[in-house]
């Protein structure tokens, strides 16, 4: 028996960050700001996305990409909300979007008629948190219908985070939950993302979440800039 | 739930690496995983050991060694010119 040996140490996720790596430099040279929207299923995601799409669809010209394990029925509700293309990834089982879906669905966005690219990731908050897709901001949203402890059962959601939603909170009133316990458990995964208190019914919040859109799309047109004036 | 994925990507890996003419010669694939991967080993394992089992495969051990950190890496592939 001859048995050979070939050393390899090759990371898995090396060919999913090299795609997404660029994703990140295709959108860079757009000028061009794409968000990651993590959270389980049910916390409001496409709803926040339909509020956002009601209130500054107009001022900002957003493309949405939504990933499901089945249906397009949240692409086919936020179609109802623009007449930009919104695009649905079904994963007919995969738990995530990966950066190879996300190449795919930005050959179909014309990126220079773009401000925004928001990627509502399938619902979970486990795989999601292991994929790059290729995006500067990760939002990680999470509902008072969940509990306190979820920072704490899934931290790496939280941890890669930039800016975390805790959402529905128009729903206080009815529920038994507590606010600064989950506020201080995100903090034990994440020091330094911004946390806004959010309701897409109410609409609290959403004009910092609208001032957060805004500052990402300037963000990304100063890097076009940057990249532009390196490229001289 | 992400294990299949990583499992298909690990095989892709093992493809990159053995021509494809002796890849039912793999006998041994081994991996690190990481403590903070997020992965379920034993979920990752049936589902290496069911791909594996299968053309252009012809079974293979899978080795598993925890490591620190986050990452999951293909560390070694063992072949087997007499299989």
């Amino acid at each position: 028996m001859s048995v050979k040996r070939i050393e390899v140490r090759e990371r898995v996720m090396a060919r999913n960050d090299a795609i997404a790596e660029g994703v990140r430099q295709q959108l860079d040279h757009a000028g061009v700001a794409a968000l990651n929207l993590v959270s389980s299923p049910g916390a409001g995601k496409t709803q926040l996305l339909e509020r956002t799409l009601d209130d500054i669809g107009n001022e900002l010209r957003l493309a949405i990409v939504t990933g499901d394990v089945q249906t397009e029925n949240d692409a086919n509700r936020l179609a109802l909300h623009t007449s930009r293309l919104v695009q649905a990834v079904v994963t007919n089982g995969g738990c995530h979007l990966d950066a190879l879906q996300v190449t795919t669905a930005l050959a179909a966005i014309t990126l220079a008629d773009t401000d925004l690219v928001i990627l509502e990731n399938v619902g979970n908050l486990v795989c999601p948190a292991n994929w790059d897709l290729g995006e500067r901001h990760r939002v990680t949203l999470c509902a008072v219908t969940e509990g306190e402890d979820k920072p704490l059962k899934y931290p790496k959601a939280f941890a890669n985070a930039d800016l975390v939603l805790i959402t529905k909170v128009d729903l206080l009133p009815y529920l038994k939950f507590d606010v600064a316990l989950l506020e201080a458990n995100i903090r034990l995964a994440n020091a330094t993302a911004t946390i806004l208190l959010t309701s897409s019914q109410s609409g609290a919040g959403l004009l910092e979440w609208y001032a957060y859109l805004l500052k990402a799309t300037k963000s990304a047109r100063a890097r076009a800039r940057t990249v532009e004036l390196a490229a001289v | 739930m992400h294990e299949l994925s990583i499992a298909l990507e690990i095989c892709r890996v093992v493809e990159e690496r053995i021509p494809a003419a002796q890849l039912h010669q793999l006998a041994e694939v081994g991996l690190d995983i990481g403590e903070r991967a997020t992965m379920e080993v034993a979920n990752l394992q049936f589902c290496l050991d069911t791909l594996l089992a299968h053309s252009p495969f012809a079974g293979a051990d899978v080795v598993i060694a925890r490591t620190g950190g986050e990452d999951t890496r293909v560390s070694y592939l063992e072949i087997d010119d007499e299989r």
